[in-house]
């Protein structure tokens, strides 16, 4: 009755789900209440301990009021939903159960209601007993629920788990081995699988299968779950399992989802490629076709590579990830003072980035006023400005500096020498100074560096074809002289063959 | 200064209306008072304009690859056929009928009932270290073919030019939504104080079909707009003093009719208010810098003849140079549009044989000119050039009415077409996305224009479904609520 008029009013839902959340703290009182009673019970019996009747009657009332009102809650708390439906059933009408047979076992017990029940006594002991058990196998299907089935057991050890006819505990794979010989590899037994096995069968396996789907055998997978196959042989990129793994973090339907480790572009890449090749169970890397944009991810599975992380290493710069204190304002209002842009990389980060754009004027008796920033500064813009050599000695101290635009200034040798220690920087830009050779090949040196431009620099070409010899991995850009553009003008002659079609006019 | 103060005065009291009245009977009546005192005292700086924080460079979601971009939009929509998807098998059905999977359901600009295939009218290699396939209409871009990131399966939602531009840059292909150039000055702001934000150049003799809001700012604040400058001659109409209008004098006037701005503003709290009084603060900045940063009579001669441009001209090369000296001077988002690629086959110009190789001859030597330029400057790394159109053309020879046309030329096609970006954070020498035999639709990594857009937008650091804008009661963003990010093309 009052569920109905709770329902009635708009502030149900939530007052349900309130009530509803109180059923685990509940639920433990006729728990305990009963077990109790049935220890007394068993101990009076037994003539062990010296108890009234009317006590165990008093604890058996408490039971099933207690019984009762978690069944309510209990009720309230499926209304929202999201359980297994059978367990569900069978935990409920258990609990029922308790209640109801708590209530009569007290019933036919109590001094006022005792004598009116024919054959009353008779049903105290089975029906206290239904109650006891009844507890152990609600208790048992609650448990489920809450924390899935098969919770209590997973880790049951040898002997008993033979003996109980269960299969092996499932060793959770926490890395991929380096294949020996990735060309004489099974693709999906070496390849997918410990892939899968890695990033997405914890929750797509016998045991537990979200979306209805399982990916822990191959069979399994092409029948696919809720949102039809995970994978149409053939089509990698229209794959099910390949496309959510693609999807944005944000995407609800992004997998593993979000907070999850997620596989690597290379991973995706190989799932695809061997989607692509029609999924084959038992097929060997050389038996397929193998594209160029499947190679580095093949070779990162060897023995001697390491993979995911030298593909994040070139990608983002190290420094990017740095952890920083704020800039002070103080610092930063000098410096707009000054006609400078002082922003941060990104709201997430302290980092910041300065440009000289708008102040062409600035010189080096400003430099100063950087150094309150020396930690934040990370892409520093210069590039038109006064400064001078005299200026780098501050710039060298700019320990997080990533990018350094120097273009149109007077920096020489002797200032870019100063440069070598600084630990992040990735890009600098000469163009029309007046460094040459030789501090190209001072700051060649720097491990971190990959872009150096020294266009209308002094620098030489052949210093440059030395500097890339000794240095492959450091792009040097030169830019064309008058020479070069003559070269580069013949492009248009030497392919345009002078047809202009006969224009006929119709 | 005292003549104008009384027109503003007449002005408000035009303006007061019952609501006013009432809002303001409190106090209102003796601070307007108050208030044309201490304005004729002239205090008037103090607190910065609203209009000015929203031009200043602002902080993106993430740390961008791409600092600022560089769009070259060849309106009309050339051909990917003959360009950069090469298709051998289209040429061994050239003259057949067209097949009727391809017709089936399908909406064409001007095709109708069946039309035969067109095979493809250039001669095609691969090119660079990456081998991407590329014709000999374009000789100059072979030259920088591993610079670039080609979208072979773009794909579209409309085969109209107006819309179908609207669509490809604002996300919705009707009216009223501010344009990537927008966004992008609207999230980034602009760094060099002396130039607008957003600046646009068109050439080949028309504007776009779908006309300004190409560029637009839509429901955005219009100092987001972008501001289209002329080639030839003034870059700007009327940014050059009169004779007889000295510097300090300008400088007088705007800061007067600022002034009086500002006080309306106060008054009316109109936003667009404030866009004026920056544009006429800007005006003024940009009669200094305009000019200088248009002029490019003091670039060396080896320069000029790289883009293949003349002084004075007001052609494609010569925007291409422009957009270079405007990115050099951090200027954040560059449009340019270029008219006359819509090779239907219906005349002279417009087709894909002689036509659409002239169009090309004009623009394949400034573009690569472009990127070559960029790269030595050290711009490229931080400039994302990007090049396409509205939308493809079909493989099918266009016949409207029935007709067979006098030119080779090819129907608007939605279903594939290939744009290309290079720089600012995107692969170096890559092909993403592969067509059918006969290139008439995307077989593999298939983009969708929104994709695209969030693509843009992440290389400029942003979250494409974070970064929105509250109008009419909900958020609204460049990609509505589609896109995906296509990471196969980031660096």
């Amino acid at each position: 009755m009052f569920l109905l008029l709770f329902q009635a009013s708009g502030w149900f839902p939530n007052f349900a789900i309130f009530i509803g959340r109180f059923h685990p703290v509940l639920v433990h009182l006729p728990i305990g209440f009963l077990f109790i009673a049935a220890l007394l019970e068993i101990g009076r019996r037994a003539g062990k301990i010296g108890v009234s009747e009317s006590a165990i009657s008093f604890i058996l009332f408490w039971s099933s009021v207690s019984a009762t009102f978690a069944c309510i809650a209990g009720y309230l708390l499926s209304l929202g939903g999201g359980y297994d439906e059978k367990l569900l059933s069978d935990h409920q009408w258990q609990g029922i159960g308790v209640a109801a047979f708590a209530w009569i076992a007290w019933l036919v017990k109590s001094d006022r209601f005792g004598d009116k029940i024919p054959f009353g006594p008779a049903f105290y002991l089975p029906a206290f007993g239904l109650a006891t058990i009844l507890t152990m196998t609600a208790g048992h299907d609650g448990g489920s629920l809450t924390h899935g089935e098969g919770f209590l057991t997973q880790y049951t050890p040898e002997p008993f788990r033979s003996i109980a006819g269960m299969s092996p505990i499932q060793e959770k794979v926490t890395e991929i081995k380096p294949i020996e010989n990735v060309e004489q590899a099974v693709v999906y037994r070496d390849i997918v699988q410990p892939i899968l096995e890695m990033r997405c069968t914890q929750c797509h396996n016998a045991n537990k299968q979200k979306g209805d789907l399982r990916l822990d055998e191959l069979s399994l997978m092409q029948k696919g779950g809720e949102s039809g196959p995970a994978f149409v042989a053939g089509k990698g990129s229209e794959s099910d399992m390949v496309k959510r793994c693609l999807l944005d973090e944000e995407d609800d339907d992004r997998m593993p989802p979000k907070g999850k480790p997620q596989l690597t572009s290379a991973q995706i890449t190989l799932i695809s490629w061997w989607i692509d090749q029609g999924a084959p169970a038992e097929k060997k890397v050389s038996e397929l076709k193998i594209s160029d944009a499947v190679k580095p991810a093949l070779a990162s599975l060897g023995k001697n590579s390491t993979p995911d992380l030298a593909e994040s290493k070139s990608k983002i710069s190290p420094v990017l990830a740095l952890k920083v204190p704020v800039a002070d304002e103080k610092a930063i209002e000098a410096l707009k003072k000054a006609g400078l842009i002082v922003n941060n990389l990104s709201h997430d980060q302290n980092l910041i980035e300065v440009s000289a754009v708008n102040a062409p004027q600035f010189g080096d008796s400003q430099m100063a006023l950087l150094i309150p920033l020396a930690e934040q500064i990370t892409w520093l813009k210069l590039g038109g400005t006064k400064i001078t050599n005299a200026a780098m000695k501050e710039i060298a101290k700019l320990k997080n500096l990533n990018k350094l635009h120097l273009e149109h200034t007077g920096i020489t040798d002797a200032g870019i020498t100063n440069l070598k220690n600084l630990p992040y920087l990735e890009y600098i830009n000469l163009v029309d100074t007046k460094v040459t050779d030789s501090g190209l090949k001072d700051i060649a040196v720097m491990k971190g560096l990959k872009s150096v431009y020294v266009w209308k620099s002094v620098v030489t070409d052949s210093a440059i074809g030395q500097v890339r010899k000794q240095y492959p991995g450091l792009v040097i850009v030169n830019g064309f002289n008058e020479a070069e553009v003559t070269q580069f003008l013949k492009a248009g002659d030497t392919t345009a063959k002078e047809d202009i079609l006969p224009v006929k006019e119709k | 200064m005292e003549k104008l103060l009384k027109e503003l005065q007449h002005a408000d009291l035009q303006r007061q209306t019952r609501r006013h009245f009432l809002q303001s009977c409190g106090f209102g009546l003796g601070a307007l008072g108050l208030g044309s005192l201490l304005s004729s005292c002239g205090t008037s700086s103090g607190n910065t304009p609203m209009s000015e924080a929203a031009l200043m460079a602002k902080i993106p979601q993430f740390a961008p690859k791409a600092k600022r971009v560089i769009y070259i939009h060849m309106a009309g929509a050339p051909s990917q056929l003959e360009l950069f998807d090469y298709k051998p098998e289209l040429l061994k059905y050239h003259g057949k009928d067209c097949p009727a999977e391809f017709l089936e359901g399908k909406k064409f600009a001007f095709i109708q009932g069946v039309p035969k295939m067109l095979g493809p009218q250039s001669t095609f290699k691969q090119y660079g270290q990456s081998g991407a396939w590329m014709s000999d209409y374009v000789p100059y871009l072979q030259t920088v073919a591993d610079e670039i990131t080609f979208m072979k399966a773009m794909h579209t939602d409309q085969f109209n030019h107006a819309p179908a531009q609207l669509l490809m840059h604002t996300g919705s292909a009707r009216l009223g939504r501010p344009s990537l150039g927008a966004w992008a000055t609207y999230g980034l702001g602009s760094e060099n104080q002396n130039l607008p934000g957003f600046i646009v150049l068109a050439s080949g003799g028309q504007q776009p079909d779908a006309g300004k809001s190409v560029y637009g700012s839509g429901f955005l604040p219009s100092v987001y707009q972008g501001v289209q400058c002329r080639t030839g001659g003034d870059p700007v109409l009327y940014v050059s003093d009169p004779s007889g209008m000295n510097r300090d004098m300008r400088k007088q006037t705007i800061e007067a009719i600022n002034e009086i701005n500002r006080q309306t503003y106060e008054d009316v709290q109109d936003p667009e208010i404030l866009t004026r009084i920056s544009q006429y603060e800007m005006a003024f900045r940009m009669q200094m810098s305009v000019p200088e940063v248009m002029d490019v009579s003091k670039e060396p001669q080896f320069i000029l003849d790289m883009y293949g441009v003349k002084p004075g001209e007001g052609t494609f090369a010569m925007n291409c140079l422009l957009a270079r000296k405007l990115v050099e001077n951090d200027v954040r988002f560059v449009q340019l549009f270029d008219w006359g690629w819509d090779g239907h086959g219906t005349s002279k110009d417009h087709n894909v044989e002689g036509g659409l190789r002239q169009k090309c001859r004009e623009s394949d030597q400034p573009v690569a000119a472009l990127i070559q330029d960029l790269k030595m400057r050290g711009l490229l790394e931080e400039t994302l050039v990007i090049w396409g159109a509205e939308f493809g053309r079909t493989p099918m020879q266009e016949n409207r009415n029935g007709l067979v046309m006098p030119y080779m030329g090819r129907d608007h096609h939605l279903d594939a077409f290939t744009m290309w970006m290079a720089g600012g954070g995107v692969k170096r020498g890559y092909s993403h996305g592969e067509t059918d035999e006969l290139g008439y639709y995307g077989t593999k990594d298939r983009v969708h224009v929104h994709d695209l857009q969030a693509t843009i937008l992440h290389l400029m650091g942003f979250n494409h479904e974070k970064f929105t804008y509250p109008f009419q009661g909900r958020n609204f963003r460049l990609t509505d609520t589609e896109g995906k990010v296509v990471k196969q093309v980031l660096a």
